[in-house]
């Protein structure tokens, strides 16, 4: 199983040189192993293809609730923040600002759902097949991409409705969402062990997004926050990767640099924490889950 | 030499919190009680309220290239826990194991299947669970759908499969995994007859490609047709490792007399106890298989702690796939005993057996007749049942001759063209 290479059937006896695998129990806290997410990316690909294709099968409407997801948000927010609250919009019409940081958070908040509880989600795999545990955050991140490449689809349409010319900032949208994966993917390194041990995380899942979005500049303008504050807010990386946003689809002012090093140093921390306490959990995974 | 050894385990052991599995709402909460509690305690938290036990101790074995080895033991004896160790899915707790080729694990049938997918989609899924690569899948894939025998089914969802065909398109996908090494729990027995015997096909071609063959089960003409050798478990430690027939034959004297699992027993106040039980051919001869259409005796010893009035003995009669079969009971036989009390035997002799070729279990009961109440309960030791045709699978549970009024002469040959078609 450690080697995934493809041999004809009648060559497997005859092979020179079989795979050995030894098995021991512990391995050491930085024994990450993270070649062996490469070795099954045939396993990766097919579990992100079956998470798109499963969630969308039954649905009526079929994959334009990417679509209407956000839209939905972006409607409400308008109506509630813009028009009754007259949130300020650093003067952009409000739908289109609030769509370019619903656009990305939508994505994030999804990624991280599915990343915290795939591995219970998909428990009866666990229990019964070895595969190496890391793939299944992985998986659960990538699976919304789908959804967010077609909503993007929806902002470009906006973009010509509201009349804001695109530059070749937009350009910056890739990488200001593989941020938002790496995020994710690190908050689910977190939680998804949690997950297997206390199911509470399913429930309490919600509200943590629920407050994460209105500590992130999503319904307001950063300009809002007082600059004594800014510093601390920025502790939060999607203020970061929202502001991005808004910054390549709007094309006003400059990234700041410090509040980007700033949100690039926590996903590191959570990053690398992450993995050791992930590998340091995941033995336990198939008695506990 | 050491290439020649496929799986080598040394001081393999796992232990496991006894909590873990049984409390699956393992909620915050109740941690937060517990730590809390033990801290007013002045203890230390956590870990003193777990009791934990070995379900795999000291396991050491080597198995050879090309050996079939078959695992026997109890339910709970470790033999699940062993290859969930050797397949990586969990991890042990001691000792270590070497794994020398690519190493394919099948512990049930269908693991990751998708309800929503078609059949296509499930077997490409399917697949890369077990380890294939695409570009094998592909290759294999007019094989698998053939072996499976689904046709054109393949392309529904296989949420509207019978669970016939859904386990088929599942171990048809397994039987073109192609593994060095093939670990196996119960899984064999899935699908009508034609069916497994083409399962059986599968395992002695893999056999014969040198593959080499770990194999869990229950059923003891599997493992007898299979394997050369048996590992016993027992409690989580190896007391038997050799040749096949030694090691059943210890099996099977263990496994004569073992608590019914649905027995509550309250030994404290127990009132009776079976003390031994055997099946013994029409001759008084001990036996553990028995021709279809021969008598069977059960011979029950039993010991009664204090008088028991009217006591309503019963021997019932389970196939290997959990079926009660049928239930003998000296109330329902207007069989009269007055009383028991102390030591001592009771003797069942059974009308000529018509159940069919398969694996049985006798469990013994006894019931206070006045109450129902169950007085203990035990299963007494398993049998087969031996006929050349009469299968569980093609002819349920037990068969009788019928008589049959058949057509006219002329009309002859065309039926026989027919009976031919059943298989």
């Amino acid at each position: 199983m450690t080697d995934a290479s493809i041999d004809s059937p009648m060559m497997a006896a005859a092979r020179a040189e079989p795979p050995v695998t030894d098995i021991v129990p512990s391995k050491g806290l930085f024994d990450l192993d993270l070649g062996a997410v490469w070795r099954y990316r045939e396993l990766l690909l097919v579990l992100v293809m079956r998470d798109i294709r499963v969630l969308y099968k039954q649905a009526a409407l079929g994959a334009s609730w990417a679509v209407i997801q956000p839209l939905f948000a972006v409607a409400i927010f308008t109506v509630v923040f813009g028009y009754f609250a007259h949130m300020p919009s650093d003067g952009i019409p409000y739908p289109i600002f609030a769509f370019a940081a619903v656009l990305p958070w939508t994505y994030f908040a999804e990624a991280t759902r599915r990343a915290s509880t795939g591995l219970v989600d998909d428990a009866e795999l666990v229990r019964k097949v070895y595969f190496p545990r890391l793939i299944m955050p992985v998986a659960k991140v990538l699976g919304p991409l789908v959804d967010f490449c077609i909503a993007f689809g929806i902002l470009l349409i906006m973009m010509v409705i509201f009349n804001v010319p695109p530059t070749w900032k937009l350009l910056a949208v890739p990488p200001l969402i593989l941020v938002a994966t790496l995020l994710a993917f690190s908050i689910g390194l977190w939680l998804g062990p949690i997950n297997v041990r206390f199911r509470d995380i399913k429930h309490t899942l919600p509200f943590m997004i629920q407050i994460w979005m209105y500590a992130s500049p999503i319904v307001y303008p950063l300009s809002m926050i007082p600059d004594q504050f800014k510093l601390l807010y920025s502790l939060n990386p999607m203020v970061g990767v929202i502001e991005g946003f808004r910054w390549a689809v709007f094309d006003r002012g400059n990234p700041d640099f410090l509040v980007t090093a700033i949100s690039a140093t926590v996903i590191i921390v959570l990053l690398l924490g992450g993995l050791v306490f992930f590998k340091r959990m995941e033995r336990s995974f198939a008695d506990l889950i | 030499m050491s290439q020649d050894i496929a799986i080598s385990a040394r001081n393999l052991g796992k232990r496991y919190k006894r909590n873990a599995r049984i409390d699956k709402h393992d909620s915050l909460r109740d941690v937060l009680q517990e730590s809390v509690g033990a801290l007013l305690r002045g203890g230390k938290a956590g870990k003193s309220s777990y009791e934990t036990f070995w379900a795999l101790e000291d396991a050491n074995f080597d198995i050879r290239r090309g050996e079939n080895v078959g695992i026997v033991g109890l339910n709970g004896a470790g033999k699940s826990t062993l290859l969930k160790v050797l397949s990586r899915i969990t991890t042990p707790t001691t000792g270590s194991a070497r794994i020398t080729g690519r190493l394919g694990a099948l512990l049930e049938v269908g693991t990751g299947f998708h309800q929503e997918l078609t059949g296509r989609e499930n077997t490409f899924l399917y697949g890369a669970i077990l380890g294939m690569g695409r570009k094998e899948v592909e290759s294999k894939f007019d094989a698998i759908v053939d072996f499976a025998e689904i046709g054109e089914f393949i392309d529904m969802p296989v949420k509207r499969y019978s669970s016939g065909m859904y386990v088929r398109l599942a171990f048809a996908v397994a039987a073109h995994l192609d593994p060095d090494i093939l670990l196996l729990d119960e899984v064999l027995a899935v699908g009508d007859f034609a069916f497994q015997r083409k399962c059986m096909n599968f395992a002695r071609q893999l056999e014969q490609k040198g593959s080499t063959i770990l194999f869990v089960s229950h059923n003891m003409f599997s493992i007898k047709t299979m394997c050369e050798r048996v590992i016993y478990l027992k409690r989580g430690r190896v007391v038997y490792d050799g040749p096949t027939d030694e090691g059943l034959k210890l099996y099977e004297n263990d496994s004569r007399l073992q608590d019914a699992p649905w027995f509550q027993d309250d030994s404290a106040k127990a009132s009776m106890a079976i003390t031994d039980v055997k099946l013994l051919d029409e001759n008084g001869k001990e036996a553990g298989v028995f021709d279809f259409g021969s008598r069977m005796k059960v011979r029950i010893h039993y010991r009664a702690f204090r008088p028991i009035e009217k006591p309503d003995f019963r021997v019932g009669i389970n196939r290997s796939d959990e079926i009660h079969c049928s239930t003998f009971s000296t109330v329902a036989d207007k069989v009269d005993i007055p009383m028991v009390q102390g030591e001592g035997m009771i003797e069942l002799r059974t009308p000529p057996i018509q159940l069919v070729s398969d694996l049985y279990t006798a469990t013994i009961s006894v019931r206070e007749r006045s109450y129902g109440r169950l007085l203990c309960a035990q299963i007494g030791g398993s049998f087969h049942v031996r006929h050349p045709v009469y299968a569980s699978n093609a002819f349920g549970v037990y068969h009788e001759s019928g008589e049959w009024r058949v057509p006219q002469p002329e009309q002859l040959s065309q039926t026989v063209e027919t009976a031919d078609g059943l298989r």
